[in-house]
């Protein structure tokens, strides 16, 4: 009799520890994930009493102008940024992988920054430099230089490709560096020119890790809520109006909330889709036995590509030096003056310290829950193969496709009333940002794992150490460096979570960017400035310190 | 240390059946080799009786102990990786102490039995070493080292030499052996590598599409092989093609090409069967001018196509009178050089063929 595969019932010993460690997963993930979800798609197609199945909510959504022009809106900012996105961090990593350019190794470092920078703390920089009353829109002016207007479209979309651009530019540094020498020689002995050459070899093979890099830019475009919230003024985008049909001040329509989530999850969850399908899996892995040499240009397009390489990464750093330089400004009111002062800080701490505790705490629960659950999930994915841990992988990803707006209003809903009532509380913060980090740890730890022989694991079972020992006695620590600064990574972007935040906090559980975001609404923009300057500073800070192990191990999630 | 009995083993990896029902007996103390080509079986086999991969069917027992429905922490065995699996968190010393202390073995005893462990792969004194500061071949004597210091029931090595330089591997298959004979632990050796299996065995299991193909001693396979699948893999042979003319009663007549040569007849061939000849080049002898054969030799006329001299042989490719290619390897000989050309006697003893049905083409 043979077993049939995914439904052995009787374990086979070997295979014990990762059907429990999925089981676990799945648990987590169906009651945290799916049921939350599932909650969200109801509400959508149920009528308000949920008696019966309909499409009057969906009818009634669709029918209004205002928000078929916030999905519509949604999709041109995403294909614009995209777009954008793609066009900067080309050239920029043909610049960094092929050519040698002064402080290669720092340019690196630098560009990779926007990745746990706060996206949304870059669009409040944006308002305070070039918005209506921006310090530098109101120089302009005093001189009588017309400006124009940075809200909406042409403001999103330029702090998305100053904030995203290291989801292209990442893979496709790896990508280029992963291409083997000897094609690109293969094809200039066969007579091609280096310029051919690279358009018709080199390009074509890193083609999907760019056009991968691209889809996950569209995806965060769609899905952030911060962005938007501080630049769109009167534009209507898809996650936001969610967020408000739900929370919002005057009357909530949960079942419409539902019907433009569902529309983003599925728009969010396709994309997702594409990209794991037909993408990231036909990238060509040429095992870069010899790396191409640099590319010789002539001295004044050396010049040139420098310029324009150090230019960008340190035009998407701008905004942030911009928030910590003026969070040291007096502000009274929304008014900025030039005087040096500590008072943005001294009120931020006088009436934010519970805040601040607040994220260190949240971050921190989440991101060991995170690690703790996804470490061993990214094992078993590395490890085993069967039809469950293809599921699992689907499963333990879909989150990244989740907006986190739509995330936090299923998580209200699933568990507002009934058996498990988390509304209110820490707990269900932490579960949010827990589950919109597993992706990451996931991907983080099978990465590490996939470097690791697996027969060293099975040496050390069969010299008599059970699998579960094994794992944490010897895997544990052969991970330990790539464990840490996945962690730190998560840590360092839970910190700055807003989206599924500001749909879940309760009075005495405001984190700092809820600080932020109130602020932004009211008056208190210096408050607003030393928060996003304290969310800079617990970004950069570790990631500071933890550099080396960092470096060692970027990129595991693209 | 026991001896192994594997009863119809069964393993499939999808819709491919890697391990069809085997049936086996190692004896205890037992140098026992799986020998076959990449995708045979033979480390599927292996990780059976490991207990890395879970049977479907048969029963797997140590002497008189089943260990199938054991996970393979608790069997008992040692094993040796192919890329070695040495801890590189690890020291020399922490590597060979790893399985004593997983059994808790007292600390003073840890002690001194990696001393011994390390004394007996000649690596005194390296214990503190780090493994990155080790060659590949001490890396192998580590992994040796670890598998035996547990004292297991048995050893199985899966293709522990593959990494390692030519002439290396040559020198470790010699001490492994050694180290076997010393300690006198059943050993399931695994490996690709016909020569290697030959030299170090004394018994091979030639595996073929999860079957065993033939089962004996390293003679056996070699001299007498019993298809032509192991004839090929065994190490370079011809196979000749023959007709049976006519058959009386224990012998017939069988022609090769213009050639009829009587040989002994398997029993279940007839007249008009086509057969396969399978005979190795260094049992074939070029006749003198003048020479006869002697008794129970077979000759055949051929010429010299081409010469390869490689030191202490010479291989002659030659020409059968019907066009067909043999192969011929002897002993250098500087006294009668042979040339492209030449017009030569080819002899061998019917002893040294091997007959088979021919094979579908």
């Amino acid at each position: 009799m043979r077993p049939l595969p995914g439904l052995n019932l009787q374990v086979a010993p070997l295979a014990r520890l990762p059907v429990a460690i999925g089981a676990i997963a799945f648990l987590f993930l169906g009651v945290f994930l799916v049921y939350p979800l599932w909650c969200v798609l109801s509400a959508s197609v149920l009528t308000a009493d949920g008696s019966a199945l309909t499409l009057q909510n969906y009818a009634k959504v669709l029918s209004r102008t205002y928000y078929r022009a916030s999905i519509l809106n949604s999709l041109t900012i995403g294909a614009l940024a995209s777009l954008s996105t793609t066009l900067i961090a080309l050239p920029l990593a043909i610049g960094i992988a092929r050519l040698e350019i002064r402080g290669k190794l720092v340019l690196i470092g630098l560009a990779a920054l926007p990745l746990i920078l706060p996206s949304f703390v870059g669009a409040y920089a944006l308002l305070l430099l070039f918005g209506r009353s921006g310090v530098i829109t109101q120089a302009l002016n005093a001189w009588g230089i017309p400006f124009g207007s940075i809200y909406g479209t042409p403001g999103i979309v330029f702090v998305y490709t100053m904030t995203l651009y290291p989801y292209v530019l990442l893979p496709t540094v790896a990508a280029l560096k992963a291409v083997d020498r000897s094609v690109e020689e293969a094809a200039e002995s066969l007579g091609s020119t280096p310029a051919r050459t690279f358009r018709t070899v080199t390009l074509p093979l890193v083609a999907p890790s760019v056009l991968s890099g691209t889809l996950l830019v569209l995806i965060e475009t769609l899905e952030n809520f911060g962005v938007p919230a501080v630049l769109a003024e009167d534009k209507t985008i898809l996650a936001v109006e969610a967020y408000k049909l739900f929370i919002g001040e005057t009357a909530t329509n949960p079942a419409a909330a539902a019907v433009l989530g569902s529309l983003l999850i599925a728009l969010t969850a396709l994309i997702l889709l594409i990209q794991r399908r037909y993408i990231a899996g036909r990238r060509f892995a040429t095992g870069a036995r010899r790396v191409p040499p640099p590319i010789k240009l002539t001295a004044p397009w050396h010049i040139l590509a420098t310029l324009y390489c150090w230019g960008v990464v340190l035009l998407a750093l701008v905004p942030f030096f911009a928030i910590l330089t003026l969070s040291f400004l007096e502000f009274r009111g929304p008014v900025l003056h030039r005087a040096f002062s500590l008072g943005n800080y001294a009120e931020l701490f006088s009436t934010a310290r519970g805040p601040l505790a607040n994220t260190l705490i949240l971050a921190s629960l989440a991101a060991g829950l995170a690690g703790l659950i996804g470490i061993p999930v990214g094992w078993v994915l590395a490890r085993t193969r069967s039809s469950l841990t293809s599921v699992l992988d689907v499963v333990s990803t879909l989150p990244f496709a989740i907006a986190g707006t739509v995330l936090a209003i299923g998580l209200v809903i699933a568990f507002n009333s009934g058996g498990l009532v988390l509304t209110g509380g820490w707990l269900i913060i932490v579960i949010a940002y827990t589950v919109r980090k597993l992706p990451f740890t996931v991907r983080a730890s099978s990465a590490i794992v996939h470097q690791l022989d697996p027969a060293l694991e099975e040496a050390s079972v069969s010299l008599g150490v059970p699998p579960l020992v094994t794992f944490l006695r010897l895997t544990v620590p052969l991970m330990l460096g790539g464990i840490v600064s996945g962690l730190v990574l998560t840590w360092v972007t839970l910190a700055s979570e807003l989206s599924s935040t500001v749909v879940l906090y309760s009075g005495p559980w405001r984190t700092l960017t809820v600080v932020m975001f109130q602020a932004l609404e009211g008056t208190g923009a210096g408050v607003a400035v030393a928060a996003a300057s304290l969310l800079i500073g617990i970004a950069l800070i570790p990631v500071l310190i933890a550099y080396r192990l960092l470096r060692a191990n970027e990129l595991s999630m693209l | 240390m026991s001896s192994i009995a594997i009863e119809g083993a069964r393993r499939s990896f999808a819709s491919v059946l890697a391990v069809r029902d085997v049936t086996l007996k190692i004896e205890d103390g037992e140098f026992f080799t799986l020998l076959g080509p990449s995708g045979c079986g033979k480390t599927t086999l292996l990780r059976l009786i490991a207990g890395f991969a879970e049977l479907e069917a048969g029963r797997i027992s140590f002497g008189d102990t089943r260990i199938d429905t054991l996970p393979p922490h608790r069997r008992n065995i040692g094993m040796v990786f192919q890329n070695y699996a040495i801890f590189p968190n690890l020291t020399v010393a922490g590597n060979i102490a790893y399985g004593l202390k997983a059994r808790n073995v007292p600390r003073a005893d840890v002690s001194r039995r990696v001393e011994e462990a390390l004394a007996l792969v000649r690596l005194t004194g390296l214990g503190e070493r780090w493994p990155h500061q080790l060659s590949g071949g001490q890396l192998q004597r580590v992994a040796i080292a670890r598998a035996l210091v547990i004292r297991p029931e048995v050893l199985l090595l899966d293709e522990p030499l593959s990494n390692l330089d030519a002439r290396l591997r040559v020198d470790m298959r010699g001490e492994i052996r050694q180290l076997q004979q010393r300690l006198g632990i059943t050993t399931v050796y695994v490996t690709h590598d016909q020569e290697e299996a030959l030299a170090v065995s004394q018994r091979i299991a030639v595996m073929e599409a999860g079957r065993i193909e033939q089962l004996g001693s390293p003679e056996d396979v070699y001299r007498r092989p019993a298809s032509l699948f192991v004839a090929r893999f065994m190490g370079t042979t011809n196979v000749l093609v023959g007709v049976v003319a006519a058959r009386q009663g224990a012998h017939m007549d069988v022609r090769i090409g213009t050639t009829t040569v009587s040989l002994q007849a398997p029993h279940d061939m007839r007249g008009g069967d086509r057969l396969n000849l399978c005979v190795r080049p260094e049992a074939l002898r070029i006749l003198g001018i003048g020479e006869g054969t002697k008794d129970g030799e077979i000759a055949l006329a051929a010429t010299i196509a081409s010469c390869e001299f490689i030191g202490p042989l010479i291989r002659l490719d030659l020409t059968l009178s019907d066009g067909s290619p043999l192969k011929l390897a002897m002993l250098d000989r500087p006294l009668h050089p042979a040339a492209a050309g030449d017009r030569v006697s080819v002899a061998f003893g019917v002893d040294r063929v091997s007959i088979f049905p021919q094979a579908a083409p």
